[in-house]
Parts: C-alpha cells; sequence; structure tokens
C-alpha cells in the first residue's frame, strides 16, 4: 500500500464520530435509563434506528437532508461557502450517526447497572440529580461508557454505505479506509485490498478485546 | 428499481449543484475528475502522462455514469464529468452543473463478452442461451451504460429470456469484471477497455445490438480550476490523448468502424 491517506482520514472521521456519537450518545443513554416520560419508546426507537437500516437508505436520507438542496445544506453553504456534502466533515456525521446505536445501547446498560442504593445515598446527602449522575452514576458506570464509546469508534471506522452517499469516493479529500479498499477491489489491486483490510480488522479486533475487558470487569 | 429512478427524478429536477469551491491556491494545479468505470486503466495512464508533461495533478472518482451525475447533482466537487453516455452529460448541463461548450464526445465504447481462463468462451450474444452459463455479469441496467447496453445486447439477440433468471448485475463495469474474474460468474458482458491488459481474445459484442454508447464528457468546474479542467479535457481529445484511449480499444470519434 503507497497511499496512507485514506488510514489517516478514517483515524481522523472516526475520532470526530466518536466525540459526537459518544456525548450524544451517553445523554441519550442517560435519558432512556433515568428518565419516565411520554415518547421514551419513540426515542428509543429513533437512536436504535441506524442498527437496523441498511446503510444506504441512512445515507439516502442524510443526502436529502444535508444536501445542496436542503435547508442544512444551504446555510452551511452560506456560512463556510462550500457544500456540506462530499466534505470530510460529511463523512464526521455520517459516521457519527451510524455509531451512535451502539453508544447509546452499551451506555444505557451500564447506567441501568448502576446499584440504585449509591444513588439513594446522594440523594438523601442532598445532592440535586444532575450531582448525583455527575458524582455517583456516571463515574460508577464509567467502565460501560467506555465500552460504549470504543464500540462506536470501531463502527464509526468502518462505516462504509452511509458515507459513500454523502462524502463520495474522492481520493485524497473524502476516501476513506473503508472506501479505499471497496476501490481496489474494483480496481483489481489485491495487495491494497488485502492491506486495507488487514489494518481494519486488526483495529477490530483490539478494540473489541478492550471492550470485553472493560465489561468482564466491571461484574 | 422504480423507487430509485424517482428519487433520482426528484433529485434531477429540484438539483442547484455546489457553489465554487473554496481552493487554498495550491502549489501545483489539481482537478478531481469523475469518470465511468471503463475508463479507469485509460484514464489513469492518460493523467500520468499529463501531469509528465504539465504538472497538472489530476485525482480520479470512478463509478457508474449515473451515480456520478448524481453525486454532481448533489454539489460534489468535481470539476470534469467523463461520462458513458451521453446522456448523463446532457442530464448535468440541463442541471446547470456543466459548461455546455466543453460538451465533447471523447469515445465510443464496446462490449466484450469475457470469461475467466480455462472457461468455455461464447463466440455470439446468443450461445448465452446455454444453461451452462450457470450466472451472467452485466453491469446495472438502471444507471450503468454498459449494463443497459448488454441487457440491449441480449434482447436483440433473442436470448433476454432465456438468460434472465441467470443474470447477476455488478454496481457499475469494473464491478462487473470483478464478479466474472473472481468466478461467481461463468461469464461477463465488460468493457473491452478493461480487458486489453489480460492479453487474451474475448469475443467482441457486435456494434448493432446496442444503441452506440456515445461517451462524452463536460467541464463542471468553476472559478480558478476551469482552466485546467480545460487542459484535461482538451487533452484527451489531443493525439496523444486518442493515441492512449485507441489502445485500450475505444473507437474513436471521427474514425469508427464501420458497425456493420
Amino acid at each position: 500500500m503507497d497511499d496512507w491517506f485514506p488510514l489517516w482520514l478514517s483515524v481522523r472521521v472516526a475520532f470526530g464520530a466518536t466525540v459526537i456519537a459518544g456525548g450524544a450518545g451517553i445523554g441519550f443513554a442517560y435519558v432512556l435509563a433515568k428518565g419516565r416520560f411520554r415518547g421514551r419508546g419513540l426515542l428509543e426507537a429513533l437512536v436504535t434506528l441506524p442498527i437496523v437500516l441498511p446503510p444506504t437508505v441512512l445515507g439516502y436520507y442524510l443526502l436529502t437532508n444535508l444536501g445542496v438542496n436542503s435547508p442544512v445544506g444551504r446555510a452551511w453553504e452560506g456560512l463556510v461557502g462550500e457544500p456540506l456534502v462530499f466534505t470530510p466533515t460529511a463523512a464526521v456525521i455520517a459516521a457519527s450517526v451510524s455509531a451512535l446505536p451502539f453508544v447509546v445501547r452499551t451506555a444505557r446498560a451500564a447506567i441501568e447497572g448502576v446499584d440504585g442504593r449509591l444513588e439513594a445515598a446522594a440523594r438523601v446527602a442532598g445532592h440535586p440529580e444532575w450531582r448525583v449522575a455527575a458524582l455517583v452514576t456516571l463515574p460508577v458506570a464509567a467502565r460501560g461508557l467506555t465500552a460504549g464509546v470504543a464500540l462506536g469508534f470501531a463502527r464509526a471506522l468502518g462505516d462504509f454505505g452511509a458515507t459513500v452517499m454523502v462524502a463520495g469516493n474522492i481520493p485524497g479529500r473524502t476516501q476513506t479506509m473503508p472506501i479505499a479498499v471497496y476501490d481496489a477491489v474494483q480496481a483489481g489491486d489485491g495487495s491494497t485490498a488485502r492491506t486495507g483490510s488487514l489494518l481494519l480488522v486488526g483495529v477490530a479486533v483490539v478494540v473489541l478485546l478492550a471492550v470485553t475487558q472493560l465489561s468482564a470487569r466491571e461484574r | 428499481m422504480i423507487l430509485r429512478s424517482a428519487v433520482l427524478a426528484v433529485l434531477a429536477a429540484t438539483a442547484a449543484c455546489g457553489a465554487p469551491s473554496v481552493q487554498s491556491s495550491p502549489a501545483a494545479p489539481a482537478i478531481t475528475v469523475a469518470a465511468a468505470s471503463d475508463l479507469r486503466v485509460a484514464f489513469e495512464e492518460l493523467g500520468e502522462q499529463l501531469h509528465a508533461e504539465t504538472g497538472l495533478e489530476v485525482t480520479f472518482s470512478f463509478g457508474s455514469s449515473g451515480q456520478l451525475r448524481e453525486q454532481i447533482l448533489n454539489g460534489a466537487p468535481f470539476d470534469v464529468f467523463a461520462s458513458a453516455n451521453v446522456e448523463f452529460v446532457d442530464d448535468v448541463i440541463s442541471a446547470g452543473c456543466g459548461d455546455p461548450a466543453t460538451k465533447t464526445d471523447y469515445a465510443f465504447g464496446r462490449l466484450v463478452l469475457w470469461t475467466p481462463p480455462g472457461g468455455v468462451a461464447p463466440s455470439t450474444v446468443a450461445d448465452l442461451a446455454d444453461p451452462s452459463y450457470r450466472r451472467i455479469a452485466i453491469a446495472n441496467p438502471d444507471h450503468a451504460p454498459y449494463g443497459k447496453a448488454a441487457e440491449q445486447a441480449l434482447a436483440r439477440a433473442g436470448v433476454l429470456d432465456a438468460v434472465g433468471g441467470r443474470l447477476v448485475f455488478g454496481e457499475n463495469i469494473a464491478d462487473t469484471l470483478r464478479i466474472a474474474q473472481s468466478g461467481n460468474a461463468d461469464v461477463g458482458l465488460v468493457a473491452r477497455s478493461l480487458t486489453i491488459g489480460d492479453g487474451r481474445d474475448h469475443a467482441l459484442v457486435p456494434e448493432d445490438l446496442h444503441d452506440p454508447l456515445r461517451q462524452a464528457l463536460v467541464v463542471t468546474a468553476t472559478g480558478d480550476r476551469r482552466a485546467p479542467a480545460r487542459a484535461f479535457a482538451a487533452f484527451v481529445g489531443s493525439d496523444a490523448g486518442r493515441r492512449i484511449m485507441a489502445r485500450y480499444g475505444f473507437a474513436l470519434p471521427g474514425e469508427r468502424e464501420d458497425p456493420r
């Protein structure tokens, strides 16, 4: 493999997406675990949707909602001066949406697993609910939250379908590692396809081992 | 597929392509060319030669012509669109995304019947009716011009119904060749330009079995990348460019073989 740009881009995109999906995902997880409100089931279904939907459907909705004819796309173009789609930023958005449910589901289980007596003790000590969350719930659930964020990172790194639809396959600009593998297969470039695939498998195995470790020690 | 066509139609009808991309005046001029998959080998060589002669850096994004059209209509920052079919270029121009003055025919594509080494090579399209060809790869006729041409060839040879259940679709013509090369199809109707390099003879599909694969390009660049994009387009049509295209088995405008 003679071009390392796709790997470098993938790592940057995955980090960006992990920050977004991690923050939003833990927020959603907390609300879903603790909240008792109408529409909770619907909210849960909505944030889980990207796991179940074909990536092309996700990509299509992103393209129509962020594209040059959409209000968001127009507003972005007015601010930044170039379209949002077919840029690395669009790749970050696609990867964030794909990664979100993995963070939410893992983090939610971790938050629900926190011993209620610890939280009750903090409430008795007079702490308001946000301090209970910040001082007790989230720190106790930290391992599970980390596992969720790690899964989100792995998912973001590997996203193909949604990314190729909103960011395209532009070498040196939006061609991430999974897209470079696809392109190499199309070009009959077996060595790049093999190297790229091995790298992605390697990262995924490392992340999944870490996730297993984090979950095991929690019990 | 109907849904997809409808979606494309809506996208095309409402399209307004991207504003000029902000370009941080790079040291060496650089452009991005959206090119049909059948051009991969020929255009890469062409790009290298142009780079050697002028220093212009050309990056290619290959895909099916229909997919690339869709991306351009949605604001993809491509500077030249080289399609495998002139209709897609016309779509881009009528949406206001390409400069009509730069529309140029640059080649006519040809289909071959590709079989893997050791396979039983059909000599005509009609031979594909033989059920020993269990899987026949063609590009997706919905958005890949070579796929549409392959479908027409099967229909005009009178075997479309006979092979219908055995067709498998590639995403684009390079993908179609990949399906056949990997042994997942017994034969593929693919672009001659992608098979020149393997040094074997593959039966050419007669030109009268399908509408001409009239390949056209258009400059879609705006701002300061318009000049290098035009230089690339001019190079494709220059003597040097035509020599490369001819070497990869393309028929050239102005010197077409008699189709009959």
